[in-house]
């Protein structure tokens, strides 16, 4: 589980996100979702190490983000997984060198524990036969699926996806969500997925944390999210079409 | 301006304390030496060969035609193209030739890693990533380069005495004469010590300069820029005082 009370993160004097307080659970798809600029990537960088908050706490697990020293923050990461918006692939790997990468780093297995647990999670993501090529020889949801093993390759106990489906077709796009959401759910992982895409969000968001301008204004559920009262939160659903039909009963 | 070079400065050196961190696991390390050497300086052979064939020969005839004077032993053209070649043209020159090439690989390659989060996805799995990434190719850069130096320098003889023996500008017998008479083994020992030295600079600024690159693909194509500007200047700045120290 992951705990954020009272974050608050600003740029030369612009606060950039402003009392964040949420609970991320495990088992669960949370979202986090909220137009371009709204702050959405500055919480999930604040939460995976990448920045430092101004003040407010993030908890994993009961452990205190701030307090860890460097080699446990070290350990702390080899813990997380993460799905990069441009996947984020080795350019001087392969794919199969891709999702081993960590384990050799981590890990004292033999390189062919190594190659069969790659594999594994290769057969997970529906990568099959493609382990000798390098990633700019994959499409762009065949690079999403590798990242997405090359994160799930040390067993995480924590997932981050930073727009997953960006730059993908609408059919790769709910690929993409329902194997998050199948990983998630299979390995008790708690998710998170950082998007703008309703799709996705009405797919595999158990959980949902609306952000507008800095503050979390809405958290609810994909059920709860077409009923909401909530002006900015229904202004940012009804943009997207499939979504204004249902509220309007199309 | 000062305040942000200073600052520069400083954060090239909490840069190197990073790079200089104890690799996670020996294994990896002397895999990527041995890909970093194949890369960076097995790669840089058929360059330094080239022009240091031209030059060699491009020298005995420069020297030759300035010493057409019947009282000078012709020998002392060998001699001063060998000093030549030793001194300066093998390690300072080869050196601003490698900053060109190898800076600017190094830079584009580690700052296109940057802009495309590679680098953040090392740093996420725990990876000290300017150790995995830098510091096979510096170790490999200055242990290595003073093999380039001694290519060259053999290279450049050899470019010289093909002049000769083709165009007869000097008796052969001369030239060979030339460039074994007044041996001084320092001198090698000071060239491969500036080749080194400048290696080192080259690969730890442009990994630098990339590593810490900005705003996309013109941002990686600056960085690449700067890094040889930088590098070059203070190859020759560093010439300077490492001859001034060593040689006076």
């Amino acid at each position: 589980m992951i705990k954020v009370e009272h974050l608050y993160k600003g740029f030369d004097g612009t606060p950039v996100l402003k009392d964040i307080s949420v609970t991320y659970e495990p088992g669960k798809c949370n979202m986090i979702i909220g137009a371009s600029g709204s702050g959405k990537t500055v919480l999930l960088k604040n939460l995976i190490g990448l920045m430092e908050p101004d003040s407010g706490d993030i908890y994993y697990g009961d452990r205190r983000m701030s307090e860890l020293t460097s080699r446990e923050k070290m350990k702390l990461r080899q813990r997380i997984g993460i799905l990069f918006q441009g996947s984020a692939l080795f350019d001087f790997a392969t794919v199969i060198e891709n999702v081993m990468f960590p384990m050799e780093f981590f890990t004292d297995w033999s390189p062919a524990q190594r190659r069969e647990r790659a594999q594994y999670c290769l057969e997970k993501v529906n990568v099959i036969g493609s382990d000798d090529k390098y990633p700019n020889e994959l499409s762009g949801g065949m690079q999403k699926r590798v990242g997405i093993a090359r994160a799930i390759a040390l067993n995480p106990e924590f997932l981050f996806c930073d727009e997953p489906n960006s730059g993908l077709d609408p059919y790769t796009s709910i690929l993409i969500d329902r194997l998050i959401s199948d990983l998630t759910k299979e390995f008790n992982m708690t998710t998170v997925v950082n998007t703008h895409d309703m799709n996705s969000i009405l797919e595999i968001g158990d959980k949902i944390g609306f952000i507008h301008q800095g503050t979390l204004l809405w958290q609810g559920d994909r059920h709860s999210i077409l009923e909401t009262d909530c002006r900015e939160l229904r202004d940012f659903v009804c943009a997207n079409t499939l979504a204004r039909n249902i509220i309007e009963g199309r | 301006m000062i305040k942000k070079f200073l600052e520069s400065i400083g954060e090239y050196f909490l840069f190197l304390k990073m790079v200089f961190r104890k690799p996670e696991k020996w294994k990896i390390f002397w895999r990527q030496l041995v890909v970093e050497s194949d890369k960076l300086i097995l790669s840089s052979i058929l360059l330094v060969g080239v022009i240091s064939l031209f030059i060699g020969g491009v020298l005995v005839i420069q020297t030759a035609s300035n010493l057409e004077n019947p009282i000078i032993d012709k020998m002392y053209i060998g001699y001063m193209v060998r000093e030549s070649l030793i001194l300066e043209f093998c390690s300072t020159m080869i050196a601003l030739i490698l900053a060109g090439k190898m800076g600017s690989n190094i830079s584009s390659e580690i700052g296109s890693m940057r802009i495309t989060e590679q680098i953040d996805a090392m740093e996420m799995m725990g990876v000290n990533s300017a150790g995995f990434l830098v510091l096979p190719k510096l170790v490999a850069t200055t242990v290595l380069s003073p093999l380039l130096m001694l290519l060259s320098l053999a290279l450049g003889l050899v470019g010289g005495w093909i002049v000769v023996e083709s165009t007869y500008i000097i008796p052969p017998p001369s030239y060979i004469t030339g460039i074994k008479a007044f041996y001084n083994g320092f001198y090698i020992f000071y060239s491969c010590f500036k080749m080194s030295l400048f290696c080192f600079m080259i690969s730890s600024i442009a990994a630098f300069n990339g590593y810490y690159a900005k705003g996309g693909s013109l941002g990686v194509g600056q960085s690449s820029t700067r890094s040889i500007v930088i590098t070059s200047i203070l190859i020759l700045l560093a010439d300077l005082i490492v001859t001034q120290l060593m040689l006076y």
